[in-house]
């Protein structure tokens, strides 16, 4: 079994004009196929930066990255979208969907962009609406959706490439308790199905779902 | 979805930002178009003219076209030495002047008096009612005059009236006694201005408005080439014949005035386009800027989403090249209708010939248009894309969240 994603001595140093401030400190981490993290700890202890980092949307200021095998350092700018796109699915705290475009629209676009076919897209698209239950409501725009419909609709993006690895950062954080609960429900099902999760979250109800926490402080792991 | 659909889709849905920048491009556009048109049209329109005469070469005494009133002395002897050139075709002499029309209970009118060789005239005007000179016989009494449109609606002339002609000398009647004419023919003038009155008549009767006084003079003299020769052969045997004289070619007469009279139109087109442009690469780099700098969240989840630089950059340009290509479109109805209007009172200065137009619609000057917007469209959406491209995704989507 390939980890999915293993980060050694991970350092994260934002330069700032009265000093660096270090967001994450020798943190190391190892996701395998199939895991369901959660990453909790107070606001400003480094879980965005650690599932920036493991997400490659972001690089270490020290420390190395494998993303299944391969040094996320030397890889090039296209070749770690490649990644993202093909093997890793996000999911936001404020959904960030395409607000020009329907929710069938927004689950169709990361297919689109890998060059599925049509024919394909239409049946994955259809398939992941049924699967957070917003089949009827393929044709509405975000606009006209509520905060738990948008959070499912943007994890059905997120999972439209059938990725190795979703990330999701505090996805009930714009959620009322309820909402939240079925969105918990939504990622316990995907992880049933094997993808592997990474959550970060202030949400204990969602955290407890999770096999494994890692509590964070000042940047580092205190507790796993 | 392309690239193409997206940008589509980014601008159908703020459609009045959408209308503001089309409506933004398409008015720059049009002033854009505009100067493009003032820029040439002048030259155009005087080159289409000299050369709607049917004569390539034209000679006169000053080396200063413009003023061209100092005559030709012995004209008849120039035009057979002319005519003898192998290189010559077609030759005629030309000359006008200034004089008063008198008809019977209306005040007297200065008119602009011309007369041309025979068999030039038909070249130099065109019949609307009536005859010309040599049809209607030059030799009859009274002689004939050939007025203009303007002319006979000004004095209530018509095929068949009588008036008299009187010269002028600094601009008042002189002491020579008016010579009687009949209307024989209303034509249209070439070189008739708007605010002048226009008549024609034989070599023979506007000497006698002159009481032989200059007989054998001619302001201008008039030649067509004759072929296989161009006007430039015959120019440069002209000026071998007779060096202190000045043939033109009509390419040289252009030159010639875009190099003096009309330089002060280009300058002014110059600077009015590039400011013009100046502001259409402002006004696209703001509005692009400000759409990238509200949609930073959504270029940033896109780019953590997977989709390369290259998409933003292509997403970009297709949004730009649709707004200022729509805009650039209707700036051309825009721009023709705001350059007819202009044009028009352009037209109304003292002195413009009938004929003669400022703003003149040319292949080069659409080609010219879209080329200069698609490259200021271009280099306006280079920032807003540098800005998309280079964004720091974590950073953006951490700003964006916490905001």
């Amino acid at each position: 079994m390939t980890t999915i994603v293993e980060g050694r001595h991970l350092t994260r140093e934002f330069p700032m004009p009265a000093g660096p401030v270090v967001a994450l400190r020798d943190v190391s981490i190892e996701i395998n196929p199939g895991a369901y993290v959660a990453v909790t700890g107070p606001s400003g202890c480094g879980k965005s930066t650690l599932l920036h980092l493991l997400g490659c949307v972001d690089a270490p200021t020290d420390g190395s990255l494998l993303f299944e095998g391969r040094d996320v350092a030397r890889l090039t700018d296209s070749e770690r979208s490649r990644i993202r796109l093909t093997r890793i699915g996000f999911v936001f705290q404020r959904f960030f969907l395409m607000p020009m475009l329907s929710a069938w629209e927004n689950v169709e676009l990361p297919q689109a962009e890998i060059g599925i076919r049509p024919a394909d897209r239409r049946a994955r698209t259809r398939e992941l609406l049924e699967y957070v239950d917003l089949i009827d409501r393929g044709h509405h725009r975000p606009s006209q959706l509520s905060g738990g419909e948008m959070q499912r609709v943007a994890i059905a993006r997120a999972l439209a490439n059938r990725p190795a690895l979703l990330l999701a950062d505090e996805p009930t954080g714009e959620l009322d308790e309820d909402t939240g609960e079925q969105v918990a429900d939504l990622f316990d099902r995907v992880h049933a199905d094997g993808t592997a999760i990474v959550v970060v979250t202030h949400n204990p109800v969602l955290a407890t779902r999770a096999e494994r926490r890692l509590m964070m402080k000042r940047g580092t792991v205190v507790h796993s | 979805m392309t690239s193409r659909a997206l940008a589509w889709r980014t601008v159908a849905a703020s459609p009045a930002r959408a209308l503001l920048a089309v409506a933004g491009v398409a008015v720059i556009g049009a002033l854009l178009f505009d100067m493009l048109l003032l820029s040439h049209g002048l030259l155009i329109s005087f080159r289409d003219l000299l050369d709607s005469a049917g004569y390539d070469v034209r000679v006169i005494a000053s080396d200063d076209p413009p003023a061209a009133r100092i005559p030709i002395t012995h004209a008849d002897a120039l035009i057979a030495d002319i005519s003898r050139l192998p290189e010559v075709q077609e030759i005629a002499a030309v000359r006008w002047d200034r004089a008063l029309a008198i008809v019977s209970g209306r005040p007297a009118e200065g008119v602009t008096l011309i007369s041309a060789t025979v068999g030039a005239e038909r070249k130099a005007w065109r019949i609307i009612n009536g005859e010309n000179l040599v049809a209607a016989g030059g030799t009859r009494e009274p002689p004939p005059l050939v007025v203009s449109m303007r002319f006979a609606e000004a004095l209530g002339l018509k095929v068949g009236s009588a008036l008299g002609m009187r010269t002028t000398m600094f601009g008042a009647a002189s002491a020579i006694p008016p010579v009687m004419f009949r209307v024989v023919g209303v034509a249209e003038f070439d070189f008739e201005p708007p605010g002048d009155l226009m008549a024609a008549t034989t070599i023979d009767a506007f000497r006698r408005v002159h009481a032989g006084r200059g007989q054998d003079n001619a302001d201008v003299v008039v030649i067509a080439s004759r072929p296989p020769f161009g006007p430039d052969d015959a120019v440069t045997a002209i000026n071998h014949l007779r060096p202190d004289l000045h043939a033109y070619s009509n390419a040289q007469l252009v030159t010639h005035f875009d190099q003096n009279g009309f330089a002060y139109f280009r300058q002014i087109s110059f600077v009015l386009s590039s400011v013009t442009l100046g502001f259409a690469f402002l006004l696209i780099a703001t509005l692009l800027t400000m759409s990238v700098n509200q949609r930073l969240s959504e270029m940033a989840a896109l780019r953590a989403l997977g989709f390369p630089r290259r998409r933003i950059v292509a997403t970009l340009l297709w949004e730009s090249t649709m707004l200022v290509g729509v805009g650039g479109l209707l700036a051309l109805p825009l721009g023709g209708l705001l350059a007819f209007e202009l044009d028009h009172i352009l037209r109304a200065m003292p002195g413009i010939p009938e004929r003669l137009h400022f703003f003149v619609l040319e292949p080069r000057a659409v080609v010219l248009h879209v080329g200069l917007l698609a490259a200021t469209g271009l280099g306006a959406a280079a920032y807003p894309i540098w800005v998309a491209a280079r964004l720091p995704i974590a950073a953006t989507l951490r700003r964006e969240t916490v905001s």
